[in-house]
């Protein structure tokens, strides 16, 4: 409800925007105008990410070794920045010179890679070699065209509470209970152990049962020819799904709800499928629960959520700079750098052998290997292709297992729904 | 605007035009002509400029791109599209299910907020104490930003430990299984509705407030003597005297309300998705339009939404001042 807003912000923004206008035509004529004493322009990087990605101390280092660039880090909400980057695509100008992208929005902005430089143009291909190769895979362009290079993943693993664990008479070492479940099959068995000795239940929701299970498959909601095939791998993760919610193992909460949250505190859940820079969230969301959580290995070995791209919209005036900067970023030095700071999983598998990455071990996870436990399951993953429409067929899925956990449809009508849905978005 | 309005004043228009004759052509008169012929119009150029380039640009460029395939994540399919868009608008199911909330929510905003800021405005216009403090104590909601407010209510209105089932469970309802306010139609309308009328009733109670305050007293007397109570003096005299105001909030809240958008985004469990809940039970159009355009990247067929909705407002705005007009003996003017 903006009644008086709409009008009031749009006046607020031209003034704003004239501001910026003015302010930015002065600076960059000023920068323009100086050299350094090597004769090289001056030039100004600005840099959107959000969160934390470690790069202060990257940032002073460059701009120390390289005198003529000025970078400017401009950290936002994740949502906010991509939303942001896709609204300066379409406007032609405004994009930051270099912009992080994550692993939910690569698909989006891979299909607009004319919008991009293509990296592959500035020699990025000796790189493929290093890379996961599904990493560097899913933001490639169908036509071949490389829009951004990796930073970090998050490989998967589950999380499970060894307190709650032992409460129920379940084994509580980390390699014990990876044992317990090498499939999936055998997890939800031994969910169901869980909740009839504790009467509480095992997992937080189906869907971040169904996300991992489809990420294993070979084929995920669309083959190379973008064309949606549910009864392949959808239909494997969806069954798991709609078996954990049968057994009554899920406490159907949403993630990154105020219930969710809430969850945690509350014990109500066990066990939850973590990627890397998930420790953070459960270390500020229950603090007081350090040491009662552990890390066992995820069910079918293999598993990412989340991680980001750099890339480089081509309307910037500097792709050059910022393309040295990029590629200054990605070198092993920088890399161990940024996981030492803030924790951020490489995507590059030699970094796995670095002793900053083999040795790493969580002091609130009880002292988990995580470095070890996330390269490991990032490395086993197969590159599957990500179809153009993936996110909002990811979602319309997701709806359809929400709805099944809310009590509105039944888990036998639940797969048909979801193909429906599926084509719907498939199509929209 | 009383600069553009008032014409200038007859003592001084002798006055100066006196002079003119004997120095033709001179700057007094060319600046004078300036003043009185220009002058208006380039002080009220900086709303026209504004808003043809924040309003009418927009609403004319939208309809460029309603009548266009413009899809971002295939930029081969571009090019004219006639009225694909809005034929196609027609038959999609998501476009009916919105409209359906959206005025669903509407009416259950609107109604109830409009009455209780007319009770809350006659409460407030007798002699009570402390008259100012209750007068800035409804228009905070106003002030608090809406998505600080709306957050606050995401988390009253959970299924576990939210407060609004705690209250429910203190006179017994779902004591046994806590309402889920996200998974139906009704209960998240209503979750929904809340937010809006806690913010918006005491916005509309002070637009009254200052209607009613310039009703002479000598009415209400007259009435009192011949034994019309409180509530008959509320429908029958204050009412029909402040119509002009009351048509002007029917419209304020028939547009806002349509464009309902910043509530049901931020109430959302999965907000990336904007999908109004797991089946759509509260997407409302500003919604759908956003995950059209934004989400599913396919900006014609959102412009065209935008215009559907456009046209819809219009429409419903112009109805519902029509009916307001009606109301509480209008017609006279």
């Amino acid at each position: 409800m903006e009644r008086f807003g709409k009008r009031g912000g749009s006046v607020v923004a031209a003034g704003l925007a004239a501001m910026l206008v003015v302010a930015g035509c002065s600076g960059e004529s000023l920068e323009s105008g100086n050299t350094d004493s090597n004769g090289n322009a001056q030039v100004t990087l600005k840099v959107n990410f959000w969160g934390d990605m470690g790069l202060d101390k990257l940032k002073a280092d460059y701009e120390k070794a390289n005198p003529n660039v000025k970078i400017v880090l401009n950290s936002g909400e994740f949502n906010a920045q991509h939303e942001d980057l896709q609204k300066k695509l379409v406007a032609g100008n405004g994009a930051p010179d270099i912009s992080a992208v994550d692993e939910g929005f690569i698909v989006q902005f891979r299909s607009q890679a004319d919008k991009f430089v293509n990296l592959n143009d500035k020699g990025a291909g000796s790189y493929e070699s290093k890379y996961l190769p599904w990493k560097w895979k899913n933001s490639q362009s169908p036509d071949g065209k490389q829009i951004g290079l990796g930073t970090d993943v998050g490989g998967l693993a589950m999380c499970y509470r060894s307190d709650l664990f032992k409460a129920a008479g379940l084994p509580t070492e980390r390699d014990e209970v990876s044992a317990l479940w090498p499939t999936w099959d055998k997890f939800i068995e031994t969910g169901k152990t869980y909740v009839k000795n504790s009467k509480k239940k095992f997992v937080d929701s189906g869907t971040n049962l169904f996300n991992p299970v489809n990420a294993q498959q070979p084929v995920g909601f669309y083959d190379e020819q973008d064309k949606l095939v549910m009864e392949g791998g959808p239909k494997v993760a969806f069954d798991v799904s709609m078996k954990a919610i049968e057994a009554g193992l899920s406490a159907n909460l949403q993630s990154f709800q105020p219930n969710w949250d809430q969850g945690f505190k509350k014990d109500q859940f066990a066990v939850l499928a973590c990627p890397a820079w998930m420790l953070g969230h459960i270390q500020k969301t229950a603090p007081d629960q350090a040491g009662k959580w552990d890390i066992a290995t995820i069910p079918g070995g293999a598993g990412n959520w989340g991680g980001s791209w750099w890339t480089i919209p081509s309307q910037g005036k500097n792709v050059d700079e910022a393309y040295k900067f990029v590629e200054w970023m990605i070198q092993p030095a920088q890399q161990i750098e940024v996981f030492k700071t803030v924790g951020n999983l490489p995507s590059q598998p030699a970094l796995y052998k670095d002793p900053a990455v083999l040795d790493f071990k969580k002091e609130f996870m009880s002292n988990a290997p995580t470095g070890q436990i996330f390269a490991t399951t990032a490395e086993n993953l197969k590159p599957q292709y990500l179809g153009r429409k993936n996110g909002p067929t990811r979602v319309a899925v997701e709806n359809v297992i929400t709805r099944v956990q809310q009590g509105k449809l039944s888990t036998s009508a639940a797969w048909a729904e979801a193909v429906k849905e599926a084509e719907k978005a498939a199509t929209s | 605007m009383s600069l553009i309005e008032r014409p200038p004043s007859r003592a001084d228009t002798p006055a100066q035009q006196r002079p003119a004759p004997k120095d033709p052509g001179g700057w007094r008169l060319g600046f004078y002509r300036f003043d009185t012929k220009l002058m208006p119009y380039l002080l009220v150029a900086p709303f026209f400029i504004l808003f043809a380039v924040f309003g009418l640009f927009p609403i004319i460029f939208n309809g460029v791109v309603a009548l266009r395939n413009w899809r971002l994540d295939d930029p081969t399919q571009t090019g004219w599209a006639g009225f694909e868009n809005f034929s196609k608008l027609l038959g999609d199911d998501d476009f009916w299910n919105a409209l359906i909330n959206t005025f669903g929510i509407f009416i259950l905003s609107s109604v109830p907020q409009l009455l209780l800021a007319l009770m809350i405005a006659n409460l407030l216009n007798r002699k009570l104490r402390a008259t100012t403090w209750w007068r800035v104590g409804v228009l905070l909601p106003y002030v608090t930003p809406v998505a600080a407010s709306t957050l606050v209510f995401a988390v009253f209105f959970t299924r576990d430990g939210g407060m609004a089932n705690w209250v429910l469970s203190l006179v017994g309802i779902g004591t046994e299984n806590p309402i889920d306010w996200r998974a139906d139609k009704w209960s998240s309308w209503i979750a929904i509705a809340t937010m809006v009328n806690w913010k918006w009733i005491g916005y509309n109670a002070l637009l009254y407030l200052s209607a009613m305050q310039s009703i002479p007293k000598d009415v209400y007397e007259a009435a009192a003597v011949d034994g019309a109570g409180p509530w008959r003096q509320l429908w029958q005299i204050t009412v029909p005297m402040i119509q002009p105001v009351v048509v002007f909030t029917v419209i304020l809240s028939t547009i806002g309300g349509l464009q309902l958008f910043n509530e049901p985004m931020l109430f959302d469990e999965n907000p990336a998705g904007a999908s109004g809940g797991s089946n759509g039970q509260y997407q409302t159009i500003a919604q759908l339009i956003y995950k059209v355009g934004w989400k599913d990247l396919n900006l014609g067929y959102a412009a065209a939404m935008s215009w559907a909705l456009f046209l819809i407002i219009l429409v419903v705005a112009g109805l519902n001042a029509l009916a307001t007009n009606r109301l509480g003996g209008g017609g006279k003017r």
